[in-house]
């Protein structure tokens, strides 16, 4: 049961908000896990005694660190000034060792569940080279829905505890609902506990102006999702199954149609999700703000899937920046080195556990660990070659704010956005690397009117409301980007002029959306994490 | 105050560190401004500041950055 599939839409999400409305507002918290779980079971079905096995961990992990924390707290204060010092420290190694081992239990199941058949196999073929006569056996694993983004959610829970950012309840309710509110179940968003936990915990009664604005936000991530990605879908799958009979601008075709794809998918999915959120009163966090403005390849990051960005930026980046290795570094690569190569030291010594953890999230694939490390090389080389191009632009006269300088970056960034898609949608990384070979090979423009295009499953019609998609998506994305509308959001426009705008869309979808004879239902990307 | 103003002059002197409101938030401070922000005070100030404190609250300007600092002192 997808977020855009009619069983969402039309009878879960429907019945869900009733049953939630007539609920006595103790029970709204009941509903609202018991609605998280039966999602997670119409999915997973018996495999839902994962989330609940983790929640309760979570939770008891949660109130061991506060009840070591209380523990340190009443001890240094009936204690002298002298010995506080020695107390907090040993209370801070039990807390760190209680941590490490919530972290590492969690990470482990993900990682045996995710990780074990690829690991076995690169193991065998590695002791097979060897000749050592030992295999890993292969072995049927199935994997709960969402475990990729609530374990991710459980260990930043954990974390945030540790740190004294967020404070345990003693209800397990409260985090039963964090790690299992339904929209959020099966791509995300990677939300903070201090970001909805206390939204969903509240419950508030439903709202007018919360069910009108989420479900228009539904019907737009359905516009994106349905309109142009399921179109692409078509292109993409025939030219990504089919490789080796295409090369040149086919190729390079493909590669952009399947960011767009997956923008328009990935993002529209997040449209449905933070909609159905908001019907409950509930501001899930963004994960997408207008990627393809991005001057590099760093501001992309900060505006693609940026809860997943965020998530390792504050417990991977950060904690390695503040760790003793980086510190210590820092102080002798400056009295040895000098600054730049100090700070080069650091950005790969932060970043490299940042994108490796990236690629490997992503699923247990060789081309998904490229990918990691594909960003990892590209982010290094900006930040070793800034002092270059600053050097070379005041040479040149050229400002950092001219337009043409800002166009040439976001299409170079582009160009560096496309090649990672292939490589990241390609069936492996040698077929990546084929497929990006092939797209210098035979490059001829006269695909683009010789019928090529259309032998896809797509005619002229369906690219011309592909490019009508896009540029309403891109005029949508101007706006925002500019923030023309303000907090407010089409509730500031007129009323016959914001209805015009939901019927428009509405019949868009209606009449354009790719379902019905002809398409096949095309399952969500990130589910798959 | 001023030890500390000395520090991030150090780091860039072409910020307008006293009256910069929105370090973090308008990035004038990146991720590796931060990082090495805090080894010096870490150094200047005998204080441990760890990942918990790296939020934008603490960096988005040299008052909040000198009431992290006497707040770990006091710890």
């Amino acid at each position: 049961m997808a977020y855009h599939t009619i069983v969402y839409l039309f009878l879960f999400l429907p019945l869900v908000l009733t049953a939630y409305q007539i609920a006595p507002r103790k029970l709204r918290r009941a509903v609202l896990v018991g609605a998280g779980y039966g999602f997670f079971w119409l999915i997973s079905r018996k495999l839902v005694v994962f989330l609940i096995g983790t929640t309760l961990f979570t939770h008891y992990i949660g109130l061991c660190l506060t009840w070591l924390k209380q523990k340190c707290r009443m001890e240094t204060d009936s204690c002298a000034p002298e010995g506080k010092s020695g107390i907090r420290k040993k209370y801070k190694k039990k807390e760190k060792l209680v941590l490490a081992c919530g972290i590492i239990l969690l990470l482990t199941v993900l990682a045996y569940l995710k990780y074990y058949n690829f690991f076995a196999h690169n193991a065998n073929q590695l002791l097979e080279a060897v000749s050592v006569p030992l295999a890993f056996p292969a072995k049927r694993l199935v994997l709960p829905i969402g475990i990729s983004f609530y374990t991710l959610q459980a260990i930043g829970y954990m974390a945030d505890v540790y740190w004294e950012k967020v404070q345990t309840e003693n209800h397990p309710g409260k985090l039963a609902l964090f790690l299992g509110f339904f929209p959020q179940i099966m791509e995300g968003p990677i939300s903070m506990y201090s970001q909805t936990a206390e939204a969903l915990w509240r419950c508030d009664s439903l709202k007018g102006e919360n069910l009108s604005r989420g479900c228009v936000r539904i019907i737009w991530g359905l516009f994106k999702k349905m309109i142009v990605a399921d179109r692409l879908y078509l292109l993409v799958k025939a030219v990504f199954d089919h490789y080796e009979q295409y090369s040149g601008i086919v190729i390079a075709a493909a590669a952009i149609s399947y960011t767009v794809q997956l923008y328009m998918e990935f993002s529209g999915s997040m449209d449905i999700i933070i909609g159905s959120g908001r019907m409950f009163g509930v501001v899930l966090p963004e994960n997408f703000r207008q990627p393809f403005v991005s001057r590099n390849a760093a501001e992309f990051w900060r505006r693609w899937h940026i809860t997943l960005g965020v998530w390792f930026k504050t417990y991977i980046f950060y904690p390695m920046s503040a760790s003793a290795l980086v510190k210590k570094w820092n102080r002798f690569g400056k009295k040895h080195f000098g600054k730049y190569i100090t700070k080069l030291g650091i950005s790969a010594i932060c970043l490299y556990p940042v994108w490796l953890c990236n690629g490997l999230w992503h699923g247990p694939r060789w081309s998904y660990l490229f990918y990691g490390m594909y960003y990892f090389v590209i982010l290094l080389f900006g930040i070793a070659a800034e002092p270059v191009k600053n050097g070379l632009l005041q040479r040149c006269g050229i400002k950092e704010s001219a337009w043409y300088w800002k166009r040439l970056q976001i299409l170079k960034t582009w160009v560096i956005i496309f090649v990672g898609e292939l490589f990241f949608r390609a069936e492996g990384l040698s077929i990546g690397l084929k497929m990006f070979k092939s797209m210098f090979q035979n490059v001829s423009l006269h695909c683009l009117w010789d019928g090529t295009f259309l032998n896809f499953g797509l005619d002229k019609g369906d690219y011309l409301v592909i490019i009508c998609g896009c540029l309403t998506a891109a005029v949508v994305g101007g706006i925002k980007e500019r923030n023309l509308l303000g907090d407010g959001g089409l509730a500031k426009l007129k009323t016959p002029v914001r209805w015009s705008i939901y019927y428009a869309l509405i019949f868009a979808v209606i009449i354009f959306g790719a379902y019905g004879v002809g398409y096949q239902q095309v399952d969500l990307i990130y589910a798959g994490f | 105050m001023d030890e500390l103003m000395n520090i991030l002059n150090g780091i860039d002197d072409s910020i307008d560190w006293e009256n910069e409101k929105a370090l973090i938030d308008q990035r004038l401070l990146d991720s590796f401004g931060v990082i090495t922000l805090v080894s010096e005070l870490e150094d200047q100030f005998s204080v441990e500041i760890d990942a918990a404190q790296m939020i934008p609250d603490n960096f988005n300007s040299a008052e909040a950055i000198y009431e992290m600092i006497q707040r770990l002192r006091e710890k």
